[in-house]
């Protein structure tokens, strides 16, 4: 099942490698048996020095820009503010909209990468064989759209003059006008694009997780008497569970991001904050406004706020993957 | 802890028995499921499909045609390509792209290789942290660290080159993980036999390990490439003021071509070409990529 972050080496796997590195520096000088200590650490160098400059050492950066007041422009002065920052960003009424709309996003997201595919998988899985490669296969192609052509295409589907989904709602009697434009359509219309995108990825793996659970459960349990219905709800349902968790995890921890492209594209945020999430926000603060200090507070908040939602469902994924193993 | 692999390969056999359950109903039942299935795949299958292929038609469709609502394009014209291809210089940009997402790919990969080899053999201390610093990246949200890694690509001058665009994504940690995945689950058996042939470990990664693990490899550089492909902030960020990627080039046609659909959906679609081109030939292996490990 899942593989754990560092299990305590079994004493089997472990036991070799420590005899190879060993065996290789004993028979020569302690010189080498230095070279042979070193070794892991040199493959390893490149990894960590890289992502010790661009994400650990900026990590901290924005801890620390974000007790300043600062315009970016080098030559200007950075002045010491204390926690400032983080009252004035707790204030303003952007973030509040950027946060509720980030709260809807996400449940949204949740449907569309965790509970529609769901559905869908269950009731697709009696198809086999070359019929569901084929349809595997479309199903992904959106996940492989490149976003500014994914923005470009749908702001033509929902064009008010001419949009093939615009003219299709119209005939049906209709009229969705810009969805653009209208401040209470803007952020469903960026969720159906999204969620577009997201939707076969999600049956993808779901399926994935369908195929990975042992048949004789299902089996042993149609043998003592249980529907179809009790299989999938007592069986499949809590095995599938791991899966389900790890898509929702990623669904929290990625969708404000993949939101990013569709909303700088075609919304900017707007109308007003209808359509804006906490990361547009920070790039909003950062990029537009200029305010480092603003965007590096914003930052930091999020950062903990995430890892704590982060930290609960790594502590639900370890306790629901024992099912499997 | 869910980050890297999903339900590992066992699934191969089971694909078909899964449906044991389901099979049990017989008959008229059995028929009606098996309908509704299709049917559900079906619409789901077009809806995908659907804005993928309405942009295609829409830059293959004669100019003056753009509004038109009929589903079939015929005759085909070639003349909005032409146009944008004179308009903005998609050329340069797909070839950039395309190199730029190469050399991300390759060295993601080539830094994600060393790693893993050095998690994967060896026991040493600081392991168990080190390993934790990649696994806690993913926590780490790239509009949080923006703004200083923005910062340090100014100073390194590489703001609007496309060398800003690949510096600071050179390591992967997805990639770190999947590979070192990858790597434990190497038969020892062979590491020792190449111990005792008198190699050293570099020889045994370039010459044991590598080989023996290429099709992981390829199904990771295929990954790698696409993300690299696909990615939008950060070249956004760095190239403001050039055309040098599609992603930033296409932004700027779309807010200069505004409504003339034709164009922009050539446009757009040419961005699209050179990941459906992989697709096609390697379509089982791309979706195996992806879902096996769970994310772009």
């Amino acid at each position: 099942m899942f593989v754990t972050l560092d299990h305590p080496a079994p004493a089997g796997s472990a036991a070799p490698a420590e005899e190879v590195a060993r065996s290789v520096p004993a028979a020569s000088s302690a010189g080498r048996r230095w070279a042979g200590r070193l070794t892991p650490y040199l493959y390893l160098l490149p990894a960590v020095v890289l992502l010790g400059v661009w994400v650990y050492k900026p990590l901290v950066e924005t801890f620390r820009l974000s007790v300043y007041d600062w315009n970016l422009v080098p030559t200007a002065p950075m002045t010491y503010v204390g926690l400032e920052n983080y009252a004035t960003v707790l204030a303003l009424p952007e973030l509040h909209d950027a946060l509720r709309n980030t709260l809807l996003y996400t449940a949204a997201f949740l449907v569309f990468s965790v509970v529609l595919p769901l559905v869908f998988a269950l009731v697709a899985r009696r198809v086999t064989g070359r019929a569901r490669t084929l349809y595997q296969a479309l199903i992904f192609v959106p996940y492989l759209i490149t976003p500014v052509a994914t923005s470009a295409v749908w702001r033509w589907l929902f064009a008010e003059e001419g949009g093939a989904l615009t003219s299709a709602l119209r005939s049906a009697g209709l009229d969705i006008g810009n969805v653009f434009r209208d401040p209470s359509a803007v952020i469903w219309a960026v969720i159906v694009i999204v969620g577009w995108q997201m939707l076969g990825f999600g049956v993808l793996v779901v399926s994935a997780g369908l195929a990975g659970i042992n048949p004789d459960y299902g089996h042993a349990a149609a043998m003592d008497g249980a529907g179809a219905a009790t299989i999938t709800w007592r069986i499949t349902l809590p095995l599938l569970s791991p899966t389900l968790v790890f898509l929702a995890l990623m669904t929290i921890l990625l969708s404000a991001q993949w939101t990013y492209p569709v909303i700088d594209i075609l919304t900017q945020g707007g109308p007003g904050t209808a359509s804006t999430n906490i990361y547009y926000l920070l790039y909003q603060f950062g990029f537009r406004n200029f305010d480092a200090g603003l965007s590096a507070a914003a930052g930091t908040i999020f950062f903990v706020g995430f890892g704590l939602i982060a930290a609960v469902f790594v502590e639900l994924s370890e306790r629901l993957s024992f099912y499997d193993n | 802890m869910a980050f890297v692999v999903l339900p590992a390969p066992a699934g191969r056999v089971p694909a078909v028995a899964a449906s044991a359950a389901a099979d049990r109903p017989r008959g008229l039942a059995r028929i009606a499921g098996l309908s509704g299935a299709h049917l559900v795949l079906g619409v789901l299958a077009v809806v995908s499909i659907f804005p993928v292929y309405w942009m295609f038609a829409t830059a293959l469709r004669a100019p003056e045609d753009s509004l038109s609502q009929n589903p079939v394009v015929w005759p085909v014209s070639w003349a909005n390509l032409a146009y944008v291809w004179d308009a903005i210089p998609l050329g340069s940009m797909l070839l950039n792209t395309f190199g730029m997402s190469l050399v991300l790919a390759v060295a993601q990969l080539l830094v994600a290789v060393l790693a893993a080899y050095g998690f994967a053999r060896w026991s040493f201390p600081g392991r168990k942290i080190l390993f934790l610093a990649f696994v806690g990246s993913w926590l780490v949200p790239f509009q949080v660290t923006m703004i200083p890694n923005y910062l340090l690509v100014s100073q390194m001058g590489l703001l609007d080159t496309v060398a800003g665009v690949i510096v600071p994504n050179l390591c992967s940690a997805f990639a770190v993980m999947l590979m070192r995945q990858h790597m434990q689950a190497f038969p020892s058996d062979l590491l020792d036999a190449s111990q005792m042939d008198g190699r050293s470990s570099w020889g045994t990664l370039w010459r044991v390990v590598v080989p023996n693990m290429r099709p992981a490899l390829a199904a990771l550089a295929i990954m790698l490439f696409i993300s690299a492909w696909n990615e939008y902030l950060w070249p956004s960020l760095v190239l403001r003021s050039s055309d040098q990627l599609v992603q930033v080039g296409i932004r700027s046609f779309l807010g200069a071509e505004g409504n003339n659909w034709g164009a922009v959906m050539a446009a757009s679609g040419l961005a699209c070409v050179p990941i459906l081109l992989i697709y096609l030939f390697l379509q089982r292996y791309v979706v195996d990529a992806f879902v096996r490990s769970g994310l772009r």
